[in-house]
């Protein structure tokens, strides 16, 4: 079932550079996206759109069938989306419980025990857990929510590999177990090839690419890197 | 989790910024009620300088538009003369506590028994040494002599309109003839004459302060102006002793203001009497001595006020500074508060809250140290520390203002954050 529908949705940076030019997709619940692409695409810029963080330049987004923009942007945020950053973007002076209770109301030691931490650990201040456990902590919070959406701006990008793998399958969970619809913004092939949809973006364009493309891609890659470094 | 706890949470655990605004307010609230305390005591000050030095203006007959006469004693002014009547519509105008016009004369006193009173230090001729300069007073107090200074009242009472047969003489006159308040005296004008003699009781009793070489008291050693051999009369019993005499009136008289802020506005009052022709009065203001004294208070009061508004201003400027500061390192806090849905008004209300809760906290305390440093600030301006007192209109005053400068200190402080969008806000961060 379709949750978000983007309908020709054009941005371009202060009404000049135009980073998307007119992109149509539709995401569905239980689902995990990967959206790929090259630095400076609009990937972030694509999932902010998404997350009502900024408005496009024309075009609509639309969430269950409505458009966000006539729906209120705050209210778009505030109860169906939840957003988990690369920098974690935790509040520095609340613990991990008080984290996840920003955007709850339930109880937040569960899901975070769900997701690895000790009751002990839920209770420290955030800044003092490693990179991973912020991480979960910041998944722990969307998840808690009540988003239906969950939109992840590199959420393995400063992760050790093993890490990268258990967040992954967390995020993979979400969708396939919670029901969420789960949008990723990733530089990664290895966390891309997990997700069921996977969005290439490139020039302005999206395009949907099998895992077989993007083992092409890939190698063509790594190809044209051996050639240039004879 | 809802903003109050968002506010509470911050403050507690981020101490060392809350006690920086704490400190910073404190020491402020302290400076602000310390000043209004002495600016209270500075305007106390000013109230008492009115009350003690007082102000007055006399209405006196103009000579200068009346005619001139002359017969055997010499010439003199034709110009009508001050009634009782004219008098009394200007005293009746609000704001004159009271008027005194004498009549003088040298009246002869004696005991009940007919036995003359002697000066006190006597020529010898009974004629002469019975002779007391007496004034016919509408109110004693005000005579110039008790204004002055060079006499007090040391028992009993002034004369005023209440006392009908009245007589005010000095203590050693009333010592050395064995006199005391509430005994009757004889006096009368001329005894050679048919003149009236009354009997008038002893209403009071002053003492001489003035020493003889006072200048400013116009003291001289001529026995008719020795002071103790001065006595005052109740105006009415003064005309009986005078009605063989053409009763034309004052020549001039002195009102007393209550205010010596309002006299001028007072005479402005007086003059527009229409029942007094003022082109036969002068008006003439006595407040020479107010406007001295109230030039330097009102010195001292503009500089304790300009103090206020600076450190109040320099304050603020200040508690903006930092507090932007504070808002623009928390960006990223901003940043993750909108990304979660929280409105903007919501995020802004929450840093409100957290400089109250500080201020909640800094302006009971700086009410408890003003109270112990005002007395000592208020000494720099000549305050004794007792006069320096913080009120609790004070400390509410300072508590509303304060908050809503905070409050406004607050919002505008925020506006450079809140008017970009949350994406901007959360890519700076990046």
């Amino acid at each position: 079932m379709n949750i978000m529908e983007i309908q020709n949705v054009q941005y371009a940076y202060d009404g000049k550079k135009k980073v998307l030019k007119g992109i149509n997709t539709q995401m569905e619940q239980g689902k995990m996206y990967a959206i790929l692409g090259p630095s400076g695409c609009g990937k972030t810029t694509l999932l902010s759109l998404l997350g009502g963080l900024d408005s496009p330049t024309s075009g609509q987004i639309l969430y269950q069938g409505e458009d966000i923009a006539k729906t209120g942007l705050a209210d778009h945020r505030r109860s169906h989306v939840a957003f988990i950053f690369q920098s974690y973007n935790l509040i520095d002076y609340l613990t991990p419980m008080e984290n996840v209770a920003l955007t709850s109301k339930l109880p937040p030691l569960p899901i975070l025990e769900q997701l690895g931490l000790t009751a002990e650990e839920a209770k420290r201040n955030v800044l003092k857990l490693s990179g991973g456990q912020q991480q979960r902590v910041a998944i722990a919070r969307a998840l808690a929510s009540d988003a239906q959406v969950i939109l992840a701006d590199e959420p393995t990008g400063n992760l050790d590999e093993d890490t990268a793998a258990e967040i992954t399958a967390i995020l993979k969970e979400s969708a396939h177990k919670s029901g969420k619809c789960v949008v990723i913004v990733t530089h990664s092939n290895e966390l891309a090839k997990e997700a069921d949809v996977i969005l290439q973006l490139r020039r302005g364009e999206l395009q949907t690419l099998s895992v077989s493309d993007l083992e092409e891609t890939a190698s063509q890659k790594r190809r044209a890197s051996q050639k240039n470094q004879r | 989790m809802n903003l109050g706890t968002r506010a509470v949470l911050y403050t507690v655990r981020k101490w060392k910024k809350t006690l920086l605004v704490f400190c910073l307010l404190l020491a402020i609230t302290t400076l602000v009620l310390s000043g209004l305390a002495i600016a209270d005591a500075q305007e106390k000050q000013a109230e008492e300088v009115r009350g003690t030095t007082g102000a007055s203006f006399t209405v006196s007959r103009n000579t200068a538009t009346g005619g001139w006469s002359s017969d055997g004693g010499g010439s003199y002014s034709t110009q009508e003369y001050l009634t009782t009547d004219r008098m009394e519509s200007i005293a009746a105008i609000n704001g004159i506590e009271g008027y005194n016009a004498s009549i003088r004369t040298i009246l002869c006193l004696s005991d009940r028994q007919g036995q003359w009173l002697e000066q006190m230090e006597p020529t010898g001729h009974a004629i002469v040494d019975c002779q007391f300069y007496s004034y016919g007073c509408i109110n004693s107090k005000y005579h110039s002599l008790f204004l002055s200074g060079a006499m007090v009242m040391c028992e009993g009472k002034t004369i005023d309109s209440s006392v009908k047969n009245g007589i005010v003489i000095s203590k050693d006159i009333a010592d050395k003839h064995d006199l005391k308040v509430g005994d009757t005296i004889q006096a009368v004008n001329n005894p050679l004459s048919d003149d009236k003699t009354m009997n008038l009781e002893i209403v009071g009793l002053f003492e001489v302060v003035a020493d003889k070489t006072d200048e400013r008291n116009n003291y001289n050693e001529s026995s008719y102006y020795e002071y103790t051999n001065n006595a005052f009369v109740s105006e009415a019993a003064m005309k009986k002793l005078l009605e063989n005499y053409a009763d034309v009136g004052y020549a001039s008289a002195d009102f007393f203001v209550t205010d010596p802020e309002r006299l001028e506005s007072i005479i402005h009052e007086v003059q527009k009497i229409h029942t007094i022709d003022w082109n036969n009065f002068l008006i003439t203001a006595n407040d020479e001595v107010y406007q001295n004294i109230s030039n330097a208070l009102s010195d001292t009061g503009t500089l304790i006020t300009t103090l206020i508004a600076v450190i109040t201003a320099v304050s603020m400027v200040l508690i903006i500074l930092i507090l932007s500061m504070s808002v623009r390192g928390r960006k990223r806090e901003t940043g993750i508060l909108l990304a979660a849905g929280i409105s903007k008004p919501t995020v802004v209300l929450q840093y409100v809250l957290e400089t109250l809760l500080i201020a909640a906290a800094a302006f009971p305390l700086a009410y408890l140290s003003s109270r112990q440093a005002a007395g000592i600030l208020g000494t720099l301006f000549g305050k004794t520390a007792e006069n320096v007192v913080v009120t609790s209109q004070h400390f509410t005053l300072t508590a509303t203002v304060g908050s809503v400068l905070l409050i406004a200190s607050v919002l505008v402080s925020c506006i450079p954050v809140m008017r970009l969008k949350p994406k901007t806000i959360l890519s700076q961060m990046e």
